[in-house]
This record gives C-alpha cells, sequence and structure tokens, in this order.
C-alpha cells in the first residue's frame, strides 16, 4: 500500500467509519489525487480571500440579458 | 382524425385543438395509451402507466373546458414525466431498488404548476438510478431502448422522457439535467430539451443528484412545445432558494423574431475524449450553414479548455451526492448498480476546501466563458453528443467495463457538462441522423437568463428542416 492509498485507507477507517478493501482505496486515492490537483491549481489561478461561493448567483443574475 | 394520428400531433397543436373544441383531451389521453401499449414493450420508456388516473383527469379536464373554464395554453394535455418527481402520497422510486416502495411526502413544484396548467399525467418514466449515469442503463427497471433503434441506448439519464417524446407516446415530459440529462436523451431520440439557466426553474420535490449543478426542463417535439412548457414551470418557488425572481418572459410570443442579424458561434471542438465524429461535425456545420442562409451571421469560434471546469463539477456532484446517499450507502449498498456507487465514493475523501473552492471557481469559469466563447456573439452552436449513439451492450458498465468502455461513457458529457458549471441555458435541437440512422441533437447555449433566443434559432432552424417531424417507425 502506497502513502496515497495508506491516508485515503485513514480517512476511511477513522474520519468516516466505511471500510473499503485495499484495491479500492488505490482506485479511490487515484481519483480524488486527480480531482483535488484540478481545483487546487485552477483555484491558485484565479481565487483570492474575497471569492464568495454566492458570487456565481449574482454574477448570473448580473449577465443577463437586459 | 384517428387516434394514432392525435398521437402525432406536436403539443401545442393538441392543446389548441382541445381549446377549440375540435378534440377532448379524452381522446388525446387515449391516443397517447394507445401508443404506450404499442410502443412500451420496445422502449421500456415507462417505469409507471396511470391509465384511469390519466383518462379521470382528462375527463375532469374536458367537463372544465365545457363549463367555460381553461387554465391555460396546456389544458388537457397529457404529459409524463421522469419518475423522480414527487407527487405527495404517491410512489416515486428514483430509478432506483432503493425508494421501489417510497411514499412521496410532498408534490414537486413542477408537477403542481403543470397540475395549475391542466396537464393531464400519463404515468412516471424510466431513467438512470437516481439520475446517475449517461446511456439509460437501469439494472432495477431495465434499460431504456432508443426508439430509432432498439439495441442502442437513449442517452440519459432521462432515458424514459426521450425515448417517450420520440415515439409519440406523450405529447412532453419532464426530465432533469445535472451534466447533460436532457439534452443527451433529447440528442439520441431526436426531439428537443432545454436546461435553461440554473435557478430558472424550481428543484423542490425533485429527486437531487446535485443541489449545485441540477436543471429541470422539458422534452417535447417540437421547439415552440418546448417554449410553452417551460413557461409553465419556470418562475421563482420560495420552497427552492436558489431560484430567480427574475420575471418568465413569454417565451413563446418571443419566438417569431427569426434569426437574421443574429450572431452565431460554431464551435466544433476537435479535442476530449473519443474527439468529435465527423458525420457528427458534418451535420452541425449543416444545420450552421441552414441558419446562415436564415441571415444568421456564423463564426468559428474556440470554447476555453473545460478540463479544470469539468473536475470542478465532478468534485461538486461527488461530495454532494456521497453526503446525501451516505446512510444509505452505508447500511445497504448493494442495493445500488455498481457504476451508481462507484461514482460517489471519492466524495468522502475531498477535503471540504476543494468542494468549497469549486464553488468559489464557478463564476470565475462563467466571466471566463462569457468573455470568451461567448464574446460578441448570441448563442454559440455546438454538437449535444459528439460520437454516433453506442449500442446498449457496448456501453455496459455494470457487466462488462474496461477503459474502452469507460471511456466512451464518459465522452457522453464531454460537451454538456460544461454547461451545467456555467449555469448558463442550452437547448439541444435534432438536426439530422447519424451513420446508424439515429438521430444527431444539436446545441445552442447562450447567455443567463437567454432562453427566448436560443427557442428563436431553434424555433427558425426547424421552420427550414423537418428533422423534428421523423417519427421512429
Amino acid at each position: 500500500m502506497d502513502d496515497k492509498t495508506r491516508t485515503a485507507a485513514g480517512i476511511a477507517a477513522n474520519l468516516q467509519g466505511i471500510k473499503y478493501d485495499d484495491k479500492r482505496l488505490a482506485e479511490l486515492a487515484a481519483e480524488v489525487e486527480l480531482l483535488n490537483g484540478a481545483v487546487r491549481e485552477a483555484a491558485a489561478q484565479r481565487l483570492t480571500f474575497d471569492d464568495d461561493p454566492a458570487n456565481f448567483a449574482s454574477l448570473m443574475a448580473r449577465e443577463a440579458r437586459k | 382524425m384517428r387516434n394514432d394520428d392525435l398521437a402525432l400531433e406536436d403539443l401545442s397543436a393538441i392543446a389548441d385543438a382541445i381549446a377549440a373544441g375540435r378534440i377532448t383531451s379524452v381522446e388525446a389521453t387515449e391516443a397517447c395509451l394507445a401508443r404506450i401499449e404499442t410502443w412500451q414493450p420496445r422502449t421500456n420508456a415507462f417505469i409507471r402507466v396511470l391509465k384511469e388516473k390519466a383518462l379521470a383527469q382528462a375527463r375532469a379536464m374536458d367537463a372544465e373546458l365545457k363549463a367555460g373554464k381553461r387554465r391555460g395554453p396546456l389544458h388537457g394535455v397529457p404529459m409524463a414525466h421522469k419518475d423522480m418527481y414527487y407527487r405527495k402520497g404517491e410512489l416515486s422510486t428514483g430509478g432506483s431498488s432503493i425508494r421501489k416502495d417510497w411514499i412521496a411526502p410532498v408534490t414537486a413544484t413542477a408537477l403542481q404548476k403543470l397540475d395549475a396548467a391542466g396537464v393531464v399525467e400519463l404515468g412516471f418514466l424510466n431513467m438512470a438510478e437516481f439520475a446517475a449515469g449517461p446511456t439509460g442503463h437501469n439494472v432495477h427497471f431495465g434499460h431504456c431502448k432508443n426508439p430509432w433503434d432498439e439495441k442502442r441506448v437513449t442517452g440519459g439519464s432521462s432515458s424514459g422522457s426521450g425515448a417517450s417524446v420520440a415515439a409519440r407516446m406523450t405529447y412532453g415530459a419532464l426530465g432533469s439535467d445535472t451534466g447533460g440529462s436532457i439534452r443527451m436523451p433529447a440528442a439520441a431520440c431526436g426531439v428537443v430539451g432545454m436546461k435553461a439557466t440554473y435557478g430558472r426553474v424550481s428543484r423542490a420535490g425533485a429527486v437531487a443528484r446535485s443541489w449545485s449543478l441540477d436543471h429541470v426542463g422539458p422534452l417535447t417535439r417540437t421547439v415552440r412545445d418546448n417554449a410553452r412548457v417551460l413557461a409553465a414551470i419556470a418562475g421563482h418557488d420560495p420552497a427552492d432558494s436558489t431560484t430567480s425572481e427574475k420575471p418568465v418572459p413569454d417565451y413563446e410570443a418571443l419566438l417569431e423574431g427569426g434569426v437574421a442579424g443574429l450572431r452565431i458561434g460554431l464551435a466544433l471542438p476537435s479535442d476530449g475524449p473519443g474527439g468529435l465524429d465527423a458525420g457528427i461535425g458534418g451535420a452541425i456545420q449543416t444545420a450552421a450553414d441552414v441558419l446562415g442562409k436564415l441571415g444568421a451571421k456564423i463564426s468559428p469560434v474556440t470554447l476555453p479548455d473545460f478540463t479544470a471546469l469539468y473536475r470542478a463539477a465532478e468534485v461538486m456532484v461527488k461530495c454532494e451526492a456521497a453526503a446525501m446517499h451516505r446512510p444509505w450507502m452505508e447500511k445497504t449498498p448493494e442495493l445500488y448498480a455498481n457504476q451508481v456507487r462507484t461514482r460517489m465514493e471519492a466524495g468522502f475523501f475531498i477535503p471540504a476546501t476543494q468542494y468549497i473552492d469549486a464553488l468559489r471557481l464557478r463564476a470565475h469559469f462563467v466571466a471566463e466563458f462569457l468573455a470568451t466563447a461567448m464574446d460578441g456573439v448570441d448563442a454559440v452552436l455546438l454538437p449535444a453528443i459528439p460520437f454516433p449513439i453506442p449500442t446498449i451492450e457496448e456501453t455496459d458498465t455494470e457487466n462488462k467495463g474496461g477503459p474502452a468502455v469507460l471511456k466512451m461513457v464518459a465522452g457522453f458529457t464531454g460537451l454538456t457538462r460544461p454547461f451545467n458549471t456555467l449555469g448558463i441555458p442550452a437547448l439541444s435541437v435534432p438536426c439530422g441522423f447519424d451513420r446508424n440512422g439515429v438521430p444527431i441533437g444539436m446545441q445552442l447555449v447562450g447567455r443567463p437568463f437567454d432562453e427566448a433566443m436560443l427557442y428563436r434559432i431553434g424555433h427558425a432552424y426547424q421552420g427550414a428542416t423537418d428533422h423534428h417531424t421523423r417519427v421512429p417507425a
């Protein structure tokens, strides 16, 4: 079991209380790494302290065709 | 008119004929029921047909009309809906085994609005389990089959909605769309599907897949029909705080503007899983040429790289789905299809900070899209599904699996999911047939709350073409 799979195993057992076998944990660790990495990179390029999830709704209203 | 002829008419024509007293709601309902009798064994589009209830409703609508009361432009029209819209005191399965006996405690706002408009309910339609799946497979209720070729998928997750409208079993249907689940079955079955702006239609009382990305909307045979149904279900709803208070336009009154002078960006993306099939690309180019001949100014546009946006959407869906499904995933995981359960599991491992950042990124993605692909154009035209519709067997992830199958299934949403994350309106309109004789859908994407523009373009296109009039044999 590599470090990432071990981390996933720890989350499953200790934080979420859900059991998976080692093979599935390895798959999930790889999937999460891909998704987390993409979001972290996109966030680093775009987000500032003042970005609020609610900006989405206000932008949609503001950009509506008049 | 014979019963069968009545079922072949479109929703607006039937509604207007009922209003004028040329036919009754009971006659229209009987026509649909006769059609269901023939086509249900071929398509498995319905989970439940409510024959007696529908006829009783139709009789009541006829009586009201006779007494001088017309509820609105859908009075007496038979429709059917994806089996995820709750009706108080009645069964609502969500296409799942887990809820096979579950009775809904409330009625969905969209159904309440259709009730108020006088719609007759024929029954509830097949769907992917918990709206999770782009193909139309369902291990609990049987796979839905494409009426154009029963070996092929319907697209999902609103599989029964696409198949039932295409096979003329119903005049229109509600679907829902988290990553393309209205537009993909609309495209694969040759009907019109609208995913309106996020917040345009209430999600209250509908099974959630992802609260942030779910959209409720109609599938119909024509753009006019679609505009009529959307107008009936759109608008602010105190039961769904994400709904907009913006007034709902009279979409149908705005249909006839034509496309002369409109600027339409043409996007034929060649990247992404599987690329763009030449035949599909050709059909979209031909559609652009038609719109050009009608006076629209067509210019090529390049879509931004959607990779980060797509993965942010995955983060939202997986985290939200894992949260809502957690009790069942802990206690009865075996009741899910493998491909449904496994798609949610990563949500238990994604840190909350990443989920929140995905939500925070959304406004940036919208601003970037509006400033690039939509800059200087009224709408963007692109394919709905970038390849010919595959067979049920080719896309059976439950029994077959493997990288090639998974890649093909993932490729379904490549051009639809981005517009759920962006929340902007997207309309799928039939624009031809692939090399297997199965429909092709073009997608029109617009600015926030500009559904009227997409309907106007789609309506002009349908006025110049006949793809939407073809009926599966």
